[in-house]
């Protein structure tokens, strides 16, 4: 189901129009309204409790808005399943705590989904996750266990998991918060390369020597609302909101 | 103050030697304090004297002639009397049903390579063999008896043979085989009217150890699938789906198993056609495996509960659809959580197969008892036949433990 076309440019590959979601009573999204382009790479960074985890989660139909709309490259987002797992096809989602599968070795993790959703052959999946496993880094960790790496070796395996399914636009929920300094430098360089090969990606995270890097605009969050949005430079140099000011000045 | 260097890092030394070993060992675990020490010698004294009055009751004072004279009917029940298999030797049918699972052991063992499989395959043709040198007289057990009991160590070799030679040597084909011979064991034993060495021989006769184990291994593969689906159906957003789960796992949850066997003689024969003949093995058979599968229901219900919901919500995020994630995510994951309970499920299965007495079949504990009573001199051995019983019983549940604890290491349970 394609939504009406108003204003929708075929470039605009997420587009976000008032969305509000509640937690119960809780408004945690309060009119939500952004467009992402083909390509793009935006961070997200905030306060805990602005809801930008729950904007990137909404994206995905991990969490169900209650007003507004969301259409991914041309998908609206309802509660037809056919339409979310079309969208989930093609989104790939970086969990904070990985949620790598234990009970599977690391290259069955990276296949199962293309073989079981994109019916690909067995040894065709098993091509395509050494090649990906080589671009992360670790192709000598495929017939081990998720418990047997270590947490950046896991973020590793779950960025080439999500991409096998080789998704339109990958998702970052604070991918590093979890790893220690050594470990988020192995895991940043990979989303680096994976940003400059031209991926569109929106990326939760408070690493801002990445964010000025990579990210072409940057979205500060607070109280359910984007406060501010603008390129890096412009927002470290120039922050408008007093509130952004505050969040920058802690963790710069 | 400027830091200390050391010009080499501090030596590297053995483990103390009084630590180490058996001597080790016993001073950390059983002198380590005072108390400890007084409690190690009071126990180490009450469990010498348990063994040695214990064995020496065993060996000596205990009559154990009990056991023998019952003999086969601990087996196989009433299966061989005149009444049930008129002027024949019916006892070759169960004891084909032995070499059948004896020839799946040897397969078994050859696709393992060794190990468990191996132990356990040569344990049960080896005692199953070893029966045969049993010192009664020929007309007590016959020399057909003896051969075809002898005959389960070279059912080892043809099993071992047929994985290794032929396309049936893997797990999957050996679980489907198992079906097999447990459905051609029902035919086996029911027989087939008008067939010449197969005459039917009624459930009614059935018993001994031979119905408890026919039982325990219908329902124990019967309640576990069922019990998957009512877990899921429980955990389903369909209300009515829902609903229908709960009525029935607190329904069968609620009622002891003695009391729906007493009810199923009524109840079971309203749910099927008239007429349609529902004998009681049946009956026992459907009764025990649903209040199984509520209990089983519940335990893979908690396993579901405990999992992270960040696997079920990244198996989702992958593109995998509801049921594909329950398959391949949830419930291999929660399944491995839950052994130990599941397990403990199927012991206490195998051992309430004995309320069937109710009913009126003479199960092993059953024809046990129902001797003891009709024969008063061997009133004064009762002990020594139901010590024999839970001995026959313990072995069963110890190895169904032990094969439980190596399949939880194989799966790495509590490691990842």
């Amino acid at each position: 189901m394609v939504a009406n076309e108003q204003n929708i440019e075929p470039d605009d590959i997420i587009v976000c129009r008032d969305v509000h979601k509640w937690f119960g009573d809780f408004h945690v999204l309060r009119g939500i309204t952004t467009t992402i382009k083909r390509g793009e790479v935006v961070v997200v960074f905030g306060p805990s409790g602005s809801g930008k985890s729950t904007f990137i989660r909404a994206i995905n139909r991990l969490e169900e808005h209650q007003r507004g709309d969301i259409i991914v490259d041309g998908t609206e987002l309802t509660n037809d399943t056919r339409n979310i797992d079309a969208i989930r096809r093609d989104v790939g989602m970086v969990f904070q705590s990985f949620n790598l599968f234990p009970h599977l070795k690391i290259i069955s993790n990276i296949t199962l989904a293309p073989i079981k959703v994109r019916r690909l052959p067995v040894k065709q999946a098993e091509t395509l996750a050494m090649e990906l496993l080589e671009r992360v880094g670790i192709p000598e960790q495929a017939e081990k266990y998720p418990a047997e790496l270590s947490g950046g070796q896991q973020q590793r395996v779950a960025i080439a998991r999500a991409l096998a399914m080789q998704p339109k636009i990958m998702l970052f929920d604070e991918p590093t918060s979890a790893l220690d300094p050594e470990m988020i430098k192995e895991v940043l360089d990979v989303m680096r390369e994976l940003a400059t090969s031209g991926m569109t990606m929106i990326v939760v995270t408070h690493e801002m020597g990445f964010a000025r890097e990579v990210a072409d605009r940057m979205m500060m969050f607070d109280e359910g609302v984007i406060l501010e949005e603008a390129t890096p430079e412009n927002l470290f140099n120039n922050p408008q909101h007093e509130r952004t000011k505050l969040f920058l000045s802690q963790i710069l | 103050m400027a830091t200390d260097s050391h010009s080499t890092s501090p030596p590297i030394l053995p483990r103390p030697q009084f630590e180490t070993g058996f001597a080790g060992w016993m001073r950390l675990n059983l002198f380590s304090t005072w108390y400890n020490s007084a409690l190690s010698v009071t126990a180490i004294v009450v469990l010498a004297l348990t063994v040695w009055f214990g064995l020496g009751w065993v060996f000596l004072d205990a009559d154990w002639s009990v056991i023998s004279t019952l003999g086969g009917r601990i087996m196989i029940g009433q299966y061989n009397i005149e009444a049930a298999c008129p002027g024949q030797n019916c006892f070759w049918r169960p004891q084909a049903s032995l070499l059948l699972i004896t020839v799946l052991l040897g397969m078994g063992w050859q696709v393992a390579g060794g190990g468990m499989a191996k132990q356990f395959a040569l344990l049960v043709g080896g005692v199953a063999a070893a029966f045969a040198f049993l010192p009664y007289g020929l007309d007590t057990m016959g020399m057909d008896v003896r051969l075809l009991l002898v005959a389960n160590l070279p059912a080892l070799a043809v099993g071992w043979s047929i994985a290794r030679y032929t396309p049936l040597g893997t797990a999957s084909r050996i679980a489907m085989l198992f079906v097999s011979a447990f459905l051609l064991t029902m035919v086996l034993l029911r027989g087939i009217p008008g067939v010449p060495f197969l005459e039917p021989v009624s459930v009614i006769f059935w018993g001994g150890m031979m119905l408890n184990l026919l039982l325990a291994v219908a329902g124990i593969s019967l309640s576990f699938p069922i019990g998957i689906g009512l877990a899921l159906g429980r955990r389903s957003h369909l209300q009515v789906l829902k609903l229908l789960c709960i009525v029935f796992i607190e329904t069968f949850r609620g009622v002891p198993l003695i009391t729906l066997l007493f009810m199923s003689q009524v109840l079971v024969p309203l749910a099927f056609p008239e007429n349609f003949p529902v004998n009681s093995l049946y009956r026992a058979a459907i009764v025990i495996t649903l209040f199984s599968s509520a209990y089983m229901a519940e335990n893979i219900r908690g396993g579901l509960q405990s999992l992270h919901p960040g696997q079920a919500e990244a198996a989702r995020a992958l593109g995998l659809p509801g049921w594909q994630t329950t398959l391949f995510i949830s419930l291999p994951q929660a399944i491995r959580n839950v052994i130990p309970p599941i397990v403990g499920q199927f012991i206490s299965l195998f051992k309430d197969t004995s309320l069937v007495y109710i009913i009126g079949m003479l199960d092993v504990v059953e024809i046990s008892r129902a001797f003891i009573q009709g024969n008063p001199e061997f009133l004064a051995n009762a002990k020594e036949l139901f010590i024999f019983l839970a001995l026959v019983f313990w072995i069963f549940t110890y190895s169904m433990s032990t094969v439980s604890r190596r399949v939880e290491q194989h799966l790495g349970v509590g490691e990842r």
